[in-house]
C-alpha cells in the first residue's frame, strides 16, 4: 500500500481548517499578551534601539 | 555589570557595494521593463530578435527588479542597520564580500540565461538548475553571516527590524529550495519534479511568498529601521509592530492559492488561500498605520524633507496594495482581474511604490553618511520625488484602466447572448493607448532613477581622500539576562501577562527563528500534504496520455520562447471562459505536465483548446509573421523557428527524465528520436502539401506546431469525465 493510498483512506481533507484553528489560537495568545498591561516600559525601551548606534554623529548637511 | 568594554567598527564598505549594485541593477532592470513595454504598444520593438522578444526580456525584467533592484537595496539596508542594531561588526568581512560577489554573479547568470531562453517557466523561479544551486550556496552563506552577527551581539533585545530579516532569510530558504526541485537533463535544462496542479500549487505558495518573504517583510523591517532614523522619532507603536510581524507570519504563508482561484486547483485550497488573504488587510494596514503615525509631530519635516516624503509615498504605496491584494483575492474580484493588467498594475504600485521609494528614501538617507559628504543636491532629490510620483501614477492609471477594461470586454455578452467581443485581438487593441501612457509614465520613473543615479554619484565625489572608520565602544553582552522584575500579580492571568515569554524570544534568536520557522513550515504542510497525498484533490482522465516525443520537444521550445508569459492554457468554469475557449479546464488535463503551463497572463489568447483550432500551414505563416494572418497581432515574429533544426539526439534524454519522473512513456523510452522524425516527416509532409514550405521536417516550429496541435485534444477524446485514481505524484501511475 503506497502512502498516497494512506493518505487517501485517512480523510484528512479537513486538517488544513484544525491547522488554522490552531495558528489563529497561537495568534491571539501573542494579541493578548502584546497588548496586556504592563509592557509598555520594555517597549518603548526597544523602540529606542535605532537611536543607541549614534555614536558616529549626524549625517553632513545638504547643499540646499 | 562587568567594566569591559569592547571597541571595534563597522563594515559600511559592504553597504557601500551592495548601494552601487542596487542602482545599476535598478536602472537595469527598469530599461528592460521599459523596452517590454514598448513591445508591448507596437511589436516591432522585439527588433525581430530572438534574445529581444517579449517572451525571453519579460522574465528578466522580473528577476532583475525582484532579485537585483529590491535584493541588493534590502541587503544594503540589512547591512547597514544589522550592525548598529546589534553593536557589533559583520560576523565576517569574508561571508559579506562573498554574498555580495556571489548575488552579482547569480544576476550575471541570470542577464546570460534568460534571453537565450533557458528558464524553468515558474514565475520569479525562472532560472535553471546550476543557477538555483548557487543561489542557494550564496543564501546560506548570507544567513551564515547574519545568524553568526546575531550570535556576537553586545545588545541583548532584537529589535523588530531584525525579526522581519529573520523571517525572510528562513522562509526565502524554505521556498527557493521546495519550489526549485527538478530534475536535471541538461547542462541548462532541468523539468520540475512536480507536475500539473502539484506544480502549480507549490509554484504559488512560492511565488506569491517570495512577494511576501522577499518584497514585503525585509522591506518593513528596514521601515521599521530606517523611519523612525530619518523622522528622528521612535516607532508610534512598538506593540503594534510586534502585532504586525507575528500575524504576517502566521497568515501569509497561506495566502498562495489566491493566484489559482478558480483553475483545476482543488475549491478547498483555493477558498483557504482566499481567506488568509483577506485576514491579511488588518496587519498590513496596521503596519501602514504605525509607519505614518511615527512622523506624529514631524509632518512639518515632510514638507521639506524629500527623505521623509518618499518614505511616505512607500509606505502608502505598501497600504494601498496591501489593500487591494486581499481584495483580489476574493474570488469574484479574481474572476473579473486574473489573466488581466490589473494585476500588473497591483504589482507595480507595490514594486514601485513601496519598494522603490523606500529605496531612494533609504539611500538617500544613507549616502551623506556612507561617503561621508553631504548629499549634491536636495533640489535633484526634490525633483526625482515628483517625477517619479507622477511616473507611477501614469503607470498604474493607464494599467488599472487597461486591466478592467480588458476584464469586462472578456465577460461582456450582446443582447443575442453571444460574446460582444468573439475576437482577442479586439480586446488588445483596446488596450494601446493605455500602453502608451505606461511608456510614458515608466519614462518618467526611470528619467527620475537617472536624477537619483546623478545625486549619488556626486555625492560619492565629494566623499573624503580616506573614510574615516568611527571606533564605536559597547559592553560586551552579559552572560545573565537580566530584567526588571515581573510585575506583581497572582493567578494564570497575570502570570501570563507578566510571563515576558515574548521579551525572553526578543533574547534568544536560536529560538526566535525556530518558532519562525515552525510557523512557516506547519502552514505550509497543512496546505501542500492533501494537495500531494489525497487522491480525490486530482482525479485523472483515462484519455489523457503523456506528449509524443515530438510534442514533448515542441513544449520545450514554447517553454524556451516565454510563450506562457502571454498565454494561458486553463479554463475557468465561467460562462464568459468556455463560449470564448471551449470546456474548461480539469485537474487530470496536466497530470503529465512537468511544469505545469497554465500562465498568469492572457496578452495572447488562451491555448488551452489550442489543438486543431487551426490547421498546421496557419500556425507556420503565423509564426513567420503574425500580422499576416491576425491583423493588429502584437505577437513578435519567430521566423529563427523555421530556421533552426530540432535537436532530436537531445529527445531520449528528455522522454527518459519524463519517465524517471513517472510518466508513462511506454516504447518511447527506447525510441524516442526515431518516433519524433516519423511525427516531425508527417506534420512536414502535410505543411508542404498545402502549399507552405517543403523543408520543415527537421525545424524546430514543426515541433512546437505538434505541441499546439496536441493542447485540449486528449479532453475531447475522452468518452465522459469519468475519474481513475490519480496516480502519485512523480511516481509511476
Amino acid at each position: 500500500m503506497k502512502l498516497v493510498d494512506v493518505m487517501s483512506a485517512a480523510g484528512l481533507s479537513g486538517y488544513a481548517i484544525v491547522a488554522m484553528v490552531l495558528f489563529m489560537a497561537a495568534f491571539l495568545m501573542i494579541v493578548i499578551r502584546t497588548f496586556a498591561p504592563g509592557s509598555r516600559p520594555q517597549h518603548s525601551a526597544a523602540a529606542q534601539l535605532p537611536f543607541s548606534d549614534d555614536a558616529s554623529g549626524p549625517a553632513p548637511r545638504a547643499r540646499e | 555589570m562587568s567594566a569591559h568594554v569592547d571597541t571595534f567598527s563597522y563594515d559600511d564598505a559592504i553597504v557601500r557595494k551592495f548601494l552601487w549594485a542596487t542602482f545599476i541593477w535598478g536602472l537595469v532592470g527598469f530599461l528592460v521593463g521599459l523596452l517590454i513595454a514598448l513591445q508591448l504598444a507596437n511589436p516591432a520593438f522585439n527588433l525581430g530578435l530572438e534574445w529581444f522578444s517579449f517572451g525571453r526580456l519579460r522574465p528578466l525584467h522580473t528577476n532583475a527588479v525582484i532579485f537585483a533592484f529590491a535584493g541588493n537595496a534590502i541587503f544594503t539596508g540589512i547591512y547597514y542597520s544589522s550592525q548598529r542594531l546589534l553593536k557589533t561588526r559583520m560576523f565576517s568581512d569574508a561571508l559579506s564580500n562573498f554574498h555580495f560577489w556571489g548575488w552579482q554573479a547569480i544576476i550575471v547568470a541570470a542577464a546570460l540565461t534568460l534571453p537565450f531562453g533557458f528558464t524553468q517557466a515558474k514565475e520569479y523561479a525562472e532560472l535553471e538548475w546550476p543557477i538555483d544551486i548557487a543561489i542557494a550556496v550564496v543564501w546560506v552563506a548570507f544567513a551564515v553571516n547574519f545568524f553568526g552577527t546575531l550570535a556576537r551581539r553586545r545588545e541583548r533585545h532584537i529589535y523588530v527590524a531584525l525579526w522581519f530579516y529573520i523571517a525572510s532569510i528562513v522562509t526565502v530558504a524554505i521556498l527557493h529550495i521546495f519550489n526549485n526541485l527538478s530534475l536535471p537533463v541538461a547542462p541548462l535544462k532541468s523539468y520540475s519534479i512536480y507536475a500539473g496542479v502539484q506544480d502549480a500549487f507549490m509554484q504559488w505558495w512560492y511565488g506569491h511568498n517570495a512577494v511576501a518573504f522577499f518584497l514585503t517583510t525585509p522591506f518593513l523591517g528596514l521601515m521599521y529601521y530606517f523611519m523612525p532614523k530619518a523622522a528622528d522619532k521612535p516607532v508610534f507603536s512598538y506593540k503594534l509592530s510586534i502585532l504586525h510581524f507575528w500575524t504576517l507570519v502566521f497568515l501569509y504563508i497561506w495566502a498562495g492559492p489566491h493566484h489559482l482561484h478558480y483553475t483545476a486547483l482543488p475549491d478547498w485550497a483555493s477558498t483557504l488561500g482566499m481567506l488568509f488573504s483577506v485576514m491579511l488587510w488588518m496587519p498590513s494596514w496596521g503596519g501602514m498605520v504605525n509607519g505614518l503615525l511615527t512622523l506624529r509631530g514631524a509632518w512639518n519635516k515632510v514638507a521639506e524633507d524629500p527623505i521623509l516624503k518618499f518614505m511616505v509615498v512607500a509606505v502608502t504605496a505598501y497600504g494601498m496594495s496591501t489593500f487591494e491584494g486581499p481584495m483580489l483575492s476574493v474570488k469574484t474580484v479574481s474572476s473579473l482581474a486574473h489573466y488581466t493588467d490589473w494585476i500588473i498594475a497591483h504589482v507595480h504600485t507595490g514594486a514601485l511604490g513601496w519598494n522603490g521609494f523606500l529605496t531612494f528614501g533609504m539611500i538617500y538617507w544613507l549616502a551623506p553618511r556612507l561617503f561621508q559628504a553631504p548629499l549634491h543636491s536636495k533640489k535633484l532629490a526634490e525633483m526625482h520625488f515628483w517625477i517619479a510620483t507622477f511616473g507611477i501614477l501614469l503607470y498604474v492609471a493607464a494599467i488599472y484602466s487597461a486591466g478592467i477594461t480588458q476584464g469586462l470586454m472578456w465577460r461582456a455578452f450582446d443582447e443575442t447572448g453571444r460574446l460582444a467581443y468573439p475576437d482577442f485581438v479586439e480586446t488588445v487593441m483596446k488596450l494601446m493607448p493605455m500602453y502608451w501612457v505606461r511608456v510614458a509614465g515608466g519614462t518618467l520613473y526611470i528619467t527620475g532613477m537617472l536624477i537619483f543615479g546623478y545625486n549619488i554619484l556626486m555625492t560619492w565625489r565629494a566623499r573624503p581622500a580616506t573614510y574615516e572608520v568611527p571606533v564605536i565602544s559597547a559592553p560586551p553582552l552579559a552572560p545573565a539576562h537580566p530584567e526588571p522584575a515581573a510585575p506583581a500579580g497572582e493567578g494564570l492571568w497575570a502570570r501570563f501577562t507578566a510571563a515576558r515569554f515574548h521579551r525572553r524570544w526578543e533574547g534568544l534568536p536560536l529560538t526566535f527563528t525556530v518558532l519562525t520557522a515552525l510557523a512557516v513550515i506547519v502552514a505550509s504542510l497543512a496546505e501542500i500534504i492533501p494537495t500531494f497525498l489525497i487522491k480525490e484533490n486530482v482525479p485523472t482522465i483515462a484519455s489523457v496520455k503523456p506528449y509524443t516525443p515530438l510534442e514533448l520537444a515542441g513544449r520545450d521550445l514554447y517553454i524556451r520562447e516565454g510563450c506562457f508569459n502571454c498565454h494561458s492554457q486553463m479554463v475557468r468554469p465561467l460562462r464568459h471562459e468556455t463560449e470564448r475557449w471551449g470546456e474548461y479546464s480539469k485537474p487530470g488535463e496536466s497530470v503529465y505536465d512537468h511544469p505545469f503551463l497554465w500562465g498568469s497572463r492572457r496578452i495572447g489568447p488562451d491555448l488551452a483548446r489550442e489543438g486543431g483550432k487551426y490547421p498546421d500551414l496557419w500556425h507556420v505563416r503565423h509564426f513567420q509573421d503574425p500580422r499576416s494572418v491576425t491583423q493588429n497581432s502584437i505577437m513578435p515574429t519567430y521566423t529563427h523557428l523555421g530556421r533552426r533544426t530540432i535537436d532530436f539526439a537531445g529527445i531520449q534524454g528528455r522522454v527518459d527524465a519524463m519517465a524517471m519522473l513517472g510518466v508513462p512513456y511506454g516504447d518511447a523510452v527506447t525510441r524516442a528520436p526515431e518516433l519524433a522524425r516519423e511525427q516531425a516527416q508527417q506534420i512536414a509532409a502535410g505543411i508542404a502539401a498545402a502549399g507552405g514550405p517543403a523543408d520543415l521536417a527537421d525545424k524546430e516550429v514543426t515541433a512546437l506546431i505538434a505541441y499546439l496541435q496536441r493542447l485540449g485534444k486528449d479532453i475531447r477524446s475522452a468518452p465522459a469525465t469519468a475519474s481513475a485514481p490519480a496516480p502519485a505524484p512523480g511516481g509511476a501511475p
